[in-house]
């Protein structure tokens, strides 16, 4: 079954050949990893280009994630609505929207927002800067590009998920209040004794910021490592910008499960 | 003196290089010639020590470079000066950022100095009052330019050229190799060159060496490269249509 009659790739030739590609990326993801930590454990990192990560990633993302939050919020009281007015528990209403966005939704979507505009553009601007050379041109300056470009970039990500997400529940909570009083007639009031009931605490928020950090590192491998990887000109580039989507969204997913099943 | 080894390179079946050995003598500029895909400009990364290769050495100033921990190569590279084929220019800085990059860098020269310096190489490439510019406003000729100006800021003792004349009008081509040569003789570098406008390569190189399929199949003075029988070298010098190539 190595190869078929007409000397295609046979169906094992083919999953050998996608494992070992999925060995390839993790492995060179792993890679990475060490040599990012290595710079940032002693402090060798550009500062400038900290700098000036944080404002691509954090600022210019401030719009986007506001109203996806707002939206959220909205949404887990839409959703809520029938049972909240079936049983008449409107006192509740706090406690359902914030235990879902805190520990879950919030980090969940907002790293799947950040995933595209982020990550996304980082591979691209990776990318690029390998197929004309820039990479290569910063080596023959005598500058590692690894703590001139990348571990900047790295710490830029994870802190610009953090925050995003620390601000994304707040909006998302702001947002499930507002809509819980024109949906549902609860006052803003009520909502947030929902939220300060007891049933929640700050492990819970803590909970969905561990997330956010875990899913930063993946979503910050992965734009880096695809970028750093990208082979073929321009072609080469959207392929990468591709694997890089695909694999944030993989990743963030089954991270959710294991570190959900790991803290609840 | 750059001394390359037996050299050799392969990406997956494809050999690049096959054992090429060549002596780029010091103050030397040395042009690099051949067919495309024939490794040149893969030979000169590896000199660069961007590229390691499967075998051989490279030897500047009495050490291989490939036997240096990763830290000390890279140091180690500021001895080189590099102009790459597609510019390499960081898209996001100015052009005074771009050519005060290396100096910023790696010296410990003062703004006020580096300001000074950059000022020289802008005038020496006929591109003065351009510090402001970004690299996406500027046309192929003032890129290569630019290049040209950041791969010599350092005064580095070996500089390396890929095509610093493709896409370029004759006029400006011509230009470009003669700055390049000024640059040289003014400097004292050892420059290897690579290009395939070899009617203009020619009028400025002490020696050329020629790379057919991986292998160095010529290496002479430029007048003995112009006045080789080899049929090779003949067909691609005089670009001859009728040949073995």
């Amino acid at each position: 079954m190595a190869s078929n009659d007409d000397g295609s790739p046979g169906l094992f030739h083919t999953m050998g050949e996608s494992l070992l590609g999925m060995a390839e990326t993790a492995g060179g993801m792993g890679v990475l990893f060490g040599r990012i930590l290595a710079r940032l454990a002693r402090l060798r990192f550009d500062g400038a280009e900290f700098m000036r990560s944080m404002y691509k990633m954090g600022v210019k993302s401030i719009p986007i994630v506001i109203v996806t939050a707002l939206f959220t919020g909205g949404i887990m009281v839409i959703q809520a609505a029938p049972i909240v007015k079936r049983y008449g528990a409107q006192g509740l209403l706090g406690w359902g929207a914030g235990f879902g966005t805190l520990r879950e939704i919030g980090p969940l979507l907002t790293a799947l927002m950040l995933s595209g505009r982020v990550g996304a553009n980082n591979t691209a601007e990776l990318g690029t800067m390998v197929v004309t050379e820039q990479i290569d041109a910063l080596r023959a300056l005598a500058i590692d590009p690894i703590s001139f470009l990348i571990a900047p970039r790295f710490l830029a990500f994870i802190l610009t998920l953090f925050f995003s997400t620390l601000y994304a529940d707040a909006l998302a909570l702001l947002g499930a209040a507002y809509a819980g009083k024109g949906l549902l007639d609860v006052e803003p009031s009520v909502f947030y004794n929902g939220l300060t009931s007891g049933l929640l605490s700050f492990s819970d928020v803590g909970v969905g910021l561990i997330k956010s950090v875990v899913f930063g590192i993946i979503m910050a491998l992965a734009s880096c490592h695809f970028g750093l990887a990208v082979k073929g000109g321009a072609p080469g580039v959207g392929r990468a910008v591709n694997a890089t989507v695909v694999a944030s969204a993989a990743g963030i997913f089954v991270l959710d499960y294991f570190v959900s099943f790991g803290i609840s | 003196m750059i001394a390359i080894e037996e050299i050799e390179k392969s990406f997956g079946h494809n050999q690049v290089l096959r054992r090429v050995k060549l002596d780029v003598p010091k103050g030397c500029l040395y042009g690099l010639i051949g067919p495309g895909a024939s490794g040149k400009s893969i030979l000169l990364k590896i000199i660069a020590g961007l590229i390691r290769p499967e075998g051989g050495r490279v030897v500047v100033e009495g050490q291989n470079i490939f036997e240096m921990p990763d830290i000390e190569l890279q140091k180690f590279r500021a001895n080189f000066g590099m102009l790459f084929q597609n510019y390499a220019l960081f898209d996001y800085l100015t052009v005074y950022e771009n050519i005060a990059f290396p100096l910023r860098r790696m010296t410990t020269m003062t703004e006020e100095q580096i300001r000074e310096r950059v000022a020289d190489r802008l005038k020496r490439v006929q591109l003065p009052g351009f510090e402001d510019r970004m690299p996406s406003g500027l046309s192929g000729g003032q890129k290569k330019r630019i290049g040209v100006a950041r791969a010599t800021v350092m005064q580095a003792p070996y500089v390396l050229y890929d095509e610093p004349a493709a896409g370029l009008d004759p006029v400006t081509s011509q230009r470009i190799f003669n700055l390049l040569r000024d640059e040289q003789r003014a400097a004292g570098s050892t420059v290897i060159m690579v290009s395939s406008d070899i009617e203009r390569l020619l009028t400025v190189t002490d020696r050329v060496g020629m790379l057919y399929r991986g292998r160095l199949i010529f290496d002479g003075t430029t007048a003995e490269a112009q006045e080789s029988q080899d049929p090779y070298v003949r067909q691609f010098v005089h670009g001859l249509v009728d040949g073995p190539l």
